[in-house]
């Protein structure tokens, strides 16, 4: 009975990681399947994160901390879209720059915001203390969970099935056909810049209002660039970013059990190990899949329209 | 009478000095197939790419159904039903079929895709189901594929620049009728871009020709013009040199014994047990439609490909084994297929890009001599007469006669024994395709062995002393030059040797 | 739709990049400015504070070129990995690794000179950077694995390691409260060519001279800028454009993996977390916005290290040193933003006549 609460409460703990890992890293494979790299995600979280705190300490609304903190990032993603779609410049560049200055612009915001209460909490659909089945993990998430969820049937079946989707994709594959076809390359790029830009605000919002929760400089440790390294793991496709995104997230919530479970493991070294895998799949699909990792074959390559 | 569905009239472009279309007059007259014929160079890619929005005019004006359009742009050209195929073909890799004609904003097949691909399928006589990938598709299905894209984007103006340069003799045939039957059944208005009087004179019904910018000749009725007409339209007055035949050939310079070579990527063997000798002072061509082993032939031979079964002998001495360095030593070059890309970096400056093939010369331990690099470059553009603005600017911003005089005047200037030459001339107006055909003679004449890598039949009987056809990476069959014909070569191309 | 086309210019001014930077920084330095004001501070009293502590006096003047020491030599190497048009986004592991690479070897062996052993922790230190970039280099130049992936997740990997080693094996016990390994000792410590300037900031000019002479004097670096323009021409001109390839990344790394080690013998003096804080990032953009010019890059290196010493001294004032960050980063996007204008040319498109 002990195990199986502790157990559960793994998968909880997984769960909740994974689904702000997955969340971010959803909304960069949309940017990307449009052709746009966008290395700013750790940046585009903090943004979210702050503003969504910012509003929800001042305002105790939650929907419009949420609504704010998805917004301000997607603005803040506009500036990312703006070099590299509309003025061409390199998108590597562009991705770190991005980072830097969303991280001490959102340490800037936040200053008087450390160490604040929050009036309110983004609950969960059930709330169940210690639940002692899967079937209780899964009614009890956080509302977050299940819009994670509803994201990843809607982003696959988006992708794959309407004209839009397809549309994106065709531009991130190759954006001078894709013009040839009448698509609007630039205004596709910038959108899905922003979109993801939207994704990743919704995974700081939930690092600020529920996962930790409260507000202090750098609290994205590296969480945006997992989900940069999800996206490579996932081949590009949402469920297996999903799966990719659970076994990160179960890496986490492992982390700080390692030693109550008694494991002699250490566990900064567990903490490396998804990436190490990443690096192993990439490698290893680059192999046998002869470069056909899933990769959009136009991404980090700008666009230009012959003319004279 | 013919109604006429578009216009352009007046029409002016300049590229910075050169002017590309002088106050040109161009019109299409309702389904039909037109030719517009004209020397590479002679503007007509600018002319289609204006009536495509893609380039501005400078003057004139265009009128689509009698009215006249402000601005035109891409998008606003494919409103007006004006499409274009590119000689590189503009369709997604990894997507099928039916998305690559689907995704456009303007198809029209939306409800009945299937009842419509069927139809054209059987137009363009093409197998393959709509769920295929485009990847999985020959260059004459995806060629169709552009063609019937443009017919489900609801462009009634169909311009197609140089469809046959991909296609085998039967491939073209194909063509032809498919279009036929566009322009008759389906009432689309063709243009078709060519410099080839063959093709003129089979698929189309009017004809006009553009010389240096100029239009020489609007709208001709094909049956009332001759071959000749159409030359001394085309050429002007200036006649193509006829090549003295009576080099005198030496000894075995180049030999290639029993070569067999398997592409990595497939178990199909590109190239089968390929033996050939060229001697001192003879050209060697080989005819064949692209991707039948040439570009692998001419790899192996300059060093480039080192995977292969067989041998290659220079001035009898086994190099089999050898790579390029040692191959420039025993003073072989290799102007290769893909001018910029291989021949020449792209991005990298037009000085660098000069010492490609002698910069280790300009060493001194691990010091390269920039002085000495530029004194080269000054040599090459003397003695090859090349345009070049800046030595630092990018090889890219030359054009494609001086790119291919930079890349040939760096690989000939040092009198080389063997030549592979692949594909020297291609896309070069005519100016600059006599000046490097007499190069390629001269040294002929020097007494070089030259094997000539070519798909341009006039250029291969013109320059040649033998010609070899490869088919599916085999000899098909070797013609003396006195008594090739044609059509007994271009049969020998498409794979049906008697 | 698209009113508007773009496309590269033929010839682009030499000195644009320069002038796109000056631009950037007065973009910058007017968003610092409105961040301050408000704030409620007088912007120009901060930044004449700043100026005044970061290169005021030969104190402070050296402190910013020792910061800016590892900057510019991790910047050097992502130039030099660039003319392969390749990426290096883990110049932040290097440096990392070549602090870790440089304590194993002085913790495992004694080495009696003091001045022979800097000179082979040092070369430890550029080895490790090496080492950081192996696999990277080898899955690109082997199999065409993504490099800017493969640097980019080894940051995570070697970061993680270190936090491990630092709370593990090489913990510290008299440091408490940050997991640190044990300070090395004294006699290893670079020294001082006058103030509190290191001879680090000597390596570096060194390197810049040298990396310059190696991309554009050199038989090498003509090499790389064929490979890097086209494989295939590499290929056809008798270079080994993969061997070419696989050398300048770990010379590059190695440059990432040097900086780590004058970091750790001149400012650290121990491997802790706070090796690198994020000087592999930085170094990238630093890179990429002088066009990847060692002399540039030399330059703009040491105006960034100039700016964090000024933001950490400005916290006195209470004033916070992201102040120094939002600076940089705005800095970078309005010299990223007015480089378009030098390189393309824009057209209305037009067809009135």
């Amino acid at each position: 009975m002990m195990f199986d609460i502790q157990l559960m409460g793994l998968l909880n703990a997984t769960l909740q990681a994974g689904t702000l890992l997955f969340i971010a890293a959803l909304g960069e494979l949309i940017t990307e399947k449009s052709g746009i790299l966008n290395l700013g995600v750790e940046g585009m979280i903090s943004i979210g994160a702050v503003t969504g705190f910012m509003v929800a300490v001042n305002t105790g609304n939650l929907f419009l901390s949420v609504l704010i903190g998805v917004f301000s990032a997607s603005l803040f993603a506009s500036l990312h879209a703006f070099v590299t779609v509309i003025l061409k410049q390199d998108q590597t560049v562009s991705g770190l720059i991005l980072t830097i200055l969303g991280l001490s612009l959102s340490a800037l915001l936040g200053k008087k915001y450390v160490g604040k209460k929050l009036p309110v909490k983004i609950e969960s659909l059930i709330e169940i203390d210690e639940p002692s089945n899967i079937f209780e993990v899964l009614i009890s998430q956080n509302y977050i969970f299940y819009l994670g969820i509803f994201l990843m049937v809607a982003t696959a079946f988006v992708l794959k099935k309407t004209m839009f989707g397809r549309r994106l994709e065709a531009v991130g594959e190759d954006s001078r056909a894709a013009d040839s076809m009448g698509l609007n390359v630039n205004k596709t790029q910038f959108i899905a810049t922003c979109v993801g830009g939207g994704f990743s605000g919704l995974a700081g919002v939930y690092l600020t209002l529920s996962y930790v929760p409260y507000w202090t400089d750098n609290m994205t440790s590296g969480r945006g660039w997992i989900a940069l390294a999800l996206v490579i793991f996932g081949g590009w496709k949402p469920y297996r970013t999903a799966v990719g995104a659970l076994l990160f997230g179960f890496l986490e919530a492992l982390v700080p059990r390692l030693q109550t479970y008694g494991f002699e493991l250490s566990p900064y070294l567990v903490k490396i190990t998804p990436y190490a895998i990443t690096i192993i799949i990439l490698i290893v699909l680059t192999i046998y899949k002869g470069g056909r990792t899933g990769a959009p074959s136009n991404i980090g390559i700008p666009f230009f329209r012959e003319n004279r | 009478m013919n109604q006429i569905i578009l216009e352009a009239k007046n029409i002016s472009k300049s590229f910075g000095k050169t002017q590309a279309l002088k106050n040109v007059d161009f019109y299409l007259n309702k389904a039909q197939i037109h030719g517009l014929l004209g020397e590479n160079g002679a503007g007509k890619s600018s002319l289609m790419n204006i009536l495509s929005g893609i380039y501005q005019p400078e003057g004139g004006s265009i009128y689509i159904e009698g009215e006249k359009v402000k601005k035109l742009n891409p998008d606003l050209a494919a409103r007006f039903g004006i499409g274009m195929v590119h000689q590189e073909f503009r369709l997604i890799n990894n997507f099928s079929i039916k998305d690559n004609l689907t995704l456009s904003k303007s198809n029209i097949y939306k409800a009945n895709f299937e009842e419509a691909f069927e139809k054209y399928s059987e137009i363009f006589s093409l197998s393959a189901k709509s769920s295929i990938l485009i990847n999985e598709l020959s260059v004459g299905e995806k060629q169709k594929i552009e063609i019937i894209k443009l017919i489900f984007n609801d462009n009634n103006i169909m311009l197609l620049d140089e469809p046959t340069a991909v296609l085998t003799p039967q491939e073209t045939n194909q063509l032809k009728i498919s279009l036929k039957k566009l322009s008759s059944e389906d009432d689309k208005t063709i243009v078709l871009i060519t410099h080839k009087l063959k093709e003129i004179q089979e698929f189309t019904e009017s004809i006009f020709v553009l010389k240096d910018g100029v239009m020489v000749a609007k709208d001709l009725k094909t049956q009332n013009v001759t071959n000749n007409d159409l030359v001394t339209l085309m050429m002007g007055e200036i006649k193509i040199s006829k090549i003295r035949k009576d080099n005198l050939k030496g000894t075995n310079k180049l030999e290639v014994k029993n070569i067999f070579f398997e592409n990595s990527h497939s178990n199909v063997p590109t190239l089968e047990n390929i033996s050939l000798t060229v001697q001192s002072g003879e050209v060697l061509g080989i005819a064949g439609v692209s991707g039948n082993g040439q570009v692998e032939l001419a790899n192996i031979i300059s060093g480039i490909e080192r995977d292969y079964k067989g041998k290659v002998i220079v001035n009898g001495k086994n190099i089999s084994n050898q790579g390029v360095r040692a191959r420039k030593n025993l003073n072989l070059s290799y102007i290769p297929e893909n001018r910029l890309g291989v021949g020449l970096a792209p991005g990298v400056s037009i000085i660098d890009n000069s010492a490609v093939k002698d910069y280790f010369k300009s060493r001194l331990g691990p010091h390269l001599s920039r002085n000495k690099m530029l004194d080269y470059l000054d040599l090459l553009i003397k003695q090859f007469s090349i345009k070049a603005p800046d030595p630092k600017a990018e090889v890219s911003t030359l054009s494609g006669g001086n790119m291919q005089k930079l890349l040939m005047g760096r690989e000939l200037i040092s009198n080389p024994e063997v030549i592979i030459a692949a594909q020297p001339t291609r896309g070069l107006d005519i100016s600059a395709v006599e000046a490097l055909h007499e190069l390629i003679i001269k040294q002929r004449d020097n007494g070089a062995a030259v094997m000539l890598v070519s798909e341009d039949l006039d250029e291969l009987f013109k320059l040649s002393d033998r010609i070899i056809v490869l088919y599916e990476g085999q000899i098909v069959k070797e013609f003396q030059i006195d008594e090739a014909d044609i059509e007994s070569v271009g049969l020998a191309m498409a794979g049906s040797v008697e | 739709m698209n009113k508007y086309l773009i496309s590269k210019k033929i010839v682009i001014n030499d000195l644009s990049t320069f002038y796109s930077f000056l631009i950037g920084l007065s973009i910058g330095i007017t968003i610092g400015s409105i961040i301050l004001l408000v704030q409620g501070q007088n912007p120009i009293e901060v930044f004449s504070l700043m100026l005044r502590l970061s290169v005021g006096s030969i104190k402070s003047l050296s402190s910013s070129l020792n910061k800016a020491t590892p900057l510019i030599l991790a910047g050097l190497g992502i130039s030099i990995i660039n003319s392969v048009k390749l990426w290096n986004i883990g110049a932040e592991g290097q440096i990392f690794m070549g602090g870790i690479a440089l304590n194993f070897i002085y913790i495992s062996y004694q080495i009696p000179n003091s001045k022979l052993s800097i000179i082979l922790l040092l070369l430890t230190a550029f080895v490790g950077g090496s080492i950081c970039i192996l696999l990277p280099a080898l899955a690109k130049v082997l199999f065409g694995v993504n490099e800017i992936i493969t640097t980019l997740l080894f940051n995570y990997i070697i970061i993680g390691f270190t936090v491990y080693l630092v709370n593990g094996p090489w913990k510290d016990p008299n440091s408490l409260n940050f997991p640190a390994a044990t300070y090395v000792g004294k006699e290893v410590y670079l020294p001082t060519v006058f103030g509190r300037l290191s001879y680090g900031f000597i390596i570096c000019i060194l390197c810049t001279a040298g990396v310059h002479y190696l991309k554009e004097k050199s038989v090498f670096g003509y090499e790389l800028r064929i490979s890097g323009g086209s494989a295939l021409t590499a290929i056809y001109a008798g270079i080994n454009a993969k061997q070419k390839a696989f050398i300048a990344l770990l010379i590059g790394g190695g440059l990432a993996g040097l900086a780590g080690g004058i970091e750790l013998l001149s400012q650290t003096h121990r491997v802790s977390t706070g090796l690198s804080q994020g000087f592999g990032y930085t170094a990238i953009i630093v890179a990429a916005i002088t066009g990847m010019r060692p002399l540039g890059i030399f330059l703009v290196g040491s105006l960034f290290g100039a700016l964090t010493i000024g933001g950490t001294v400005i916290q006195t004032m209470g004033v916070s040193s992201y102040i120094a960050d939002v600076i940089q980063a705005t800095t970078l996007f309005g010299a990223l933003i007015s480089q378009f204008f030098f390189t393309y040319k824009i057209k209305e498109v037009t067809n009135d006549v």
